[in-house]
């Protein structure tokens, strides 16, 4: 299970909830975005309540601000930063005080400020506001270091912020600012502030620890003077304030004896968050028609905000548009959901919504990877015993059928063999190319078998994947072992692999072996340019699988050029490209999802798809024209029926395995068929809007012909007097199905209806089925 | 009188085609996932065999099922 350090390294690399650039170059961390956010939207008092939330002296602050916030704004070379300073003077002159902050009877420690500069004042502010008694010491009148440090600002301003931090237990002493103060308030003071502006014994800033403004003992010292580049001195409104803010932490921590340094890596003012500006045009700043903006102004400058955000993966995949959220949210959840020892797990849709195919981590510019979180999810909930049944239960019965003696086998090369050796190389379909273009499978094979000398030979089974892609790492391993065996029987050939993921858990299962791309011999046995009957102009999809294999990508577009096809790149091409939806078994566990995957995809396509992974194509069939490479190359595109609108079903590709199984046997080894699928027990006739209803549920054929002749064999049933249908149930195995049907005249069957479910209720499933007590009830 | 929720077929005039018996509406016990649930099904007052309403399977029983397979 996850550590939680190892979630925080996870959780660190999404910078979605990272500050903006405004608010990380503002030393008082003012939430510049959510401001102009809360102005675009004409929340005038929201937006002043952020203002009286976030700065010190609010009135004071809006007034002198230098505001770094608009220089590191990214609208800077766009038409200019937002005019943040501005539109905080609109907001403060516009609305009234919004908050009123609770007046605490002051605590026990009494706390000292040398200097009624900005600095001063701020740390005075914060500590004050947190329940301290302050005294606040300074020369003349109280107003004057910040009369002589911002000429501009006016009295009634001043004296009002001033009169508010009277109420908060500040009291202003009239004295000499001189060492021998310093040493009586050492003694009287718990804790105490110099402010280096106005104080002449202050020391140099690189005298004091930078992170936490501490002098000496109990003494902080902040609000240094800035020198332009010029070298030039002045006061930064925003930087001494800053100072003062960081001393008040200081302070407040040394009366409350908590680590001075601990926890405050956020006052390291980094940016991190990424914020794509592609497609980002200038638009020139709002400028008052009068001296300060109109509301109306206000609104159109603070809209301008670009509203700085990275959700670079979120906008290109649907699944993690689904829960609207983004990365580090969905680490979280899936760590938090991995905790609960008994309880409702929200996130287990979450990991099992993952296409596992890598476009997150390839487009995200720290790497982020939802695919190994959400497999390393899946895996420890299979450990723990937790994911559910249903999730994956299909795919992975279907991966046991394509491995299995139905459809399952390995043709060695019988020239090679008669010579006492093995074909040197093995060509590796994969179960649903098997599944789905039977025909071509043993076509290309044929040429292959005239092509390669050294020979070769046909492995027809399931790579793995949906092992791995289940989080079910144990039996993936037994199913490598039984390839490994397989393949050191035919003597180690190099594979030729005609799928993307079977590649990659051919690496992952046989490392020691060479696997390459089928369409990469392919392309070296075709040297000549070929006539198909492809669209003269077409978009590739490059298959999730191969993302990384450029070798895979170069052989495909090379074919399409000897095809005389055009190829237009998709956005999202080669590396970046985003799978269909069959990845990770969404398919399965998320159908929805999947589909939406499948739709947003190949909308992405300005001309006809040319496909090089089978399930690439069979999804996107269903949405636009597509078609798979053996639709083009001249050895296969007669051999099956191009079909760019649909794609088989669920039972028509493992009936197609079986039957590729049966012809291969036939015609090289020269076996009879055994027409299993032409000897089903009983005559069902199931109409195709059945057969198309049935798909949407998992339910395969042979389900429903078994179920039929389960019950009739039994007599279970039920019967409508109004219509003579029949109904009864049938449950092989962890999935009751239940199909409606009627007895057609000439003893065969007409499928009416059929559902399934996974619940067991007594009575309501054949006892031949034996499954009953399977379900033990806890107490 | 019971408070479990009580489901008739989605239509039509069903009898028990072995014992020729209209069904009756039964309290029966349906399991998952380690958890029990009484409901009142339409059933065989002679043999038992009990009927799963279309409705049932893919309404309320699959919203149960997969709260239970996320427990």
């Amino acid at each position: 299970m996850l550590e939680q350090s190892q979630l925080h390294a996870i959780e660190s690399r999404c910078t979605q909830e990272a500050a903006p650039r405004c608010r990380t170059a503002c030393p008082l961390d003012m939430d510049v975005r959510a401001f102009l956010d809360h102005l675009a939207a004409g929340n005038m008092r929201d937006a002043r309540k952020l203002l009286e939330r976030h700065l010190p002296l609010p009135g004071i602050m809006t007034a002198v601000c230098d505001h770094p916030c608009e220089n590191a704004c990214l609208r800077r070379d766009l038409g200019g930063g937002i005019a943040v300073s501005a539109l905080e003077r609109f907001c403060m002159s516009a609305v009234s005080t919004q908050t009123k902050p609770l007046i605490r009877p002051p605590k026990g420690q009494k706390l000292a400020v040398l200097g009624a500069g900005l600095a001063g004042l701020t740390a005075a502010f914060d500590i004050s506001h947190k329940g301290f008694a302050v005294t606040v010491y300074h020369e003349g009148e109280k107003e004057d270091a910040l009369r002589a440090a911002f000429p501009a600002l006016d009295d009634s301003t001043m004296s009002e912020d001033l009169r508010a931090l009277e109420k908060f237990h500040v009291s202003f002493v009239s004295t000499v600012l001189d060492e021998s103060l310093l040493a009586r308030c050492s003694e009287e003071f718990g804790a105490i502030f110099v402010d280096a502006s106005v104080c002449s014994f202050a020391p140099a800033k690189d005298a004091v620890d930078g992170s936490t403004l501490v002098w000496k003992e109990k003494i902080c010292c902040g609000g240094w003077t800035s020198q332009t580049p010029t070298g030039a001195r002045y006061a930064s409104a925003s930087s001494q304030a800053g100072d003062g803010r960081k001393a008040g932490i200081t302070i407040q921590r040394l009366m409350t004896g908590v680590s001075l340094v601990a926890a405050r890596e956020g006052e390291n003012r980094e940016n991190r968050l990424h914020t794509p500006l592609d497609g980002v045009s200038p638009l020139p700043r709002v400028v008052p028609a009068g001296d300060a903006y109109t509301e109306e102004e206000a609104r159109r400058e603070a809209d301008r905000c670009l509203r700085c955000s990275c959700m670079q993966c979120v906008k290109e995949c649907p699944f993690l548009q689904k829960y609207k959220e983004f990365p580090r949210i969905y680490a979280r959840k899936i760590y938090n959901n991995a905790s609960v020892v008994r309880g409702t797990r929200t996130a287990n849709v979450i990991m099992n919504g993952c296409a596992l195919c890598g476009q997150c981590e390839v487009i995200c510019p720290e790497r982020f990877s939802m695919a190994d979180l959400c497999l390393q999810a899946r895996q420890d909930a299979v450990e723990r015993d937790v994911m559910p049944a249903s999730a994956h239960e299909f795919a992975l019965e279907d991966m046991a059928q394509a491995s299995g003696p139905e459809s399952a086998f390995l043709l060695e090369d019988q020239n090679a063999v008669a010579q006492g050796t093995h074909g040197t190389s093995m060509f590796f379909p994969g179960c649903q190319l098997a599944a789905s273009r039977g025909n071509q499978v043993l076509a290309i094979y044929r040429f292959l078998r005239e092509a390669l000398p050294g020979g070769v030979s046909l492995y027809s089974t399931c790579c793995g994947i949906p092992a791995h892609w289940a989080g079910r790492e144990k039996l993936f391993d037994e199913h490598a072992s039984i390839l490994r065996k397989d393949w050191e029987a035919c003597g180690k050939p190099e594979i030729l692999a005609a799928c993307s993921s079977c590649m990659a858990a051919l690496k992952k299962a046989l490392p020691e072996a060479t696997v390459i791309p089928l369409w990469s011999k392919i392309d070296a046995l075709i040297a000549e340019p070929f006539v198909c009957s492809a669209p003269k102009t077409m978009s590739v999809q490059d298959p999730c699988g191969a993302r990384h294999d450029h070798e895979w990508q170069r052989a495909v577009r090379s074919l399409a050029a000897k095809a005389g096809i055009q190829i237009h790149e998709a956005t999202r091409a080669g590396e970046e490209s985003a799978c269909c939806g069959y990845g990770g078994l969404v398919w399965n566990a998320q159908p929805d999802l999947a589909d939406a995957m499948a739709q947003k995809r190949a909308g992405e396509f300005s001309f006809p798809i040319l496909t090089s992974c089978i399930m690439c194509h069979d999804r996107f069939a269903t949405e636009t024209e597509s078609w798979h490479l053996f639709d083009v190359l001249p050895q296969t595109a007669n051999a099956d029926l191009h079909q760019e609108k649909s794609a088989p079903g669920l039972s028509a590709r493992r009936a197609g395995r079986a039957a590729l199984k049966e012809a291969a046997l036939e015609e090289f080894l020269g076996q009879k068929p055994s027409n299993r699928y032409d000897n089903e027990p009983i005559l069902l006739r199931i109409p195709d809007s059945v057969q198309r209803a049935m798909e949407c549920r998992y339910i395969l054929r042979q389900d429903a012909v078994e179920a039929v002749a389960g019950i009739e064999k039994s007599g279970a049933k039920f019967l409508n007097r109004e219509n003579n249908h029949i109904l009864g149930s049938w449950r092989p195995r962890n999935v009751t199905f239940w199909v409606e049907y009627v007895v057609d005249d000439d003893g065969g069957f007409t499928l009416i209806n059929a559902w399934c479910h996974r619940m067991v209720v007594a009575g309501a499933i054949q006892p031949a089925t034996k499954v009953i007590m399977e379900e033990k009830v806890h107490a | 009188m019971g408070l479990e929720p009580n489901f008739t077929p989605d239509g039509g005039d069903w009898i028990c085609a072995k014992c020729h018996v209209p069904l009756e509406q039964i309290k029966v016990q349906a399991l998952y996932m380690h958890s029990a649930f009484d409901v009142i099904l339409p059933r065989c007052p002679s043999c038992g065999l009990t009927l799963i309403p279309q409705s049932l399977a893919e309404g309320k029983m699959a919203e149960v099922e997969a709260l239970l397979e996320d427990k």
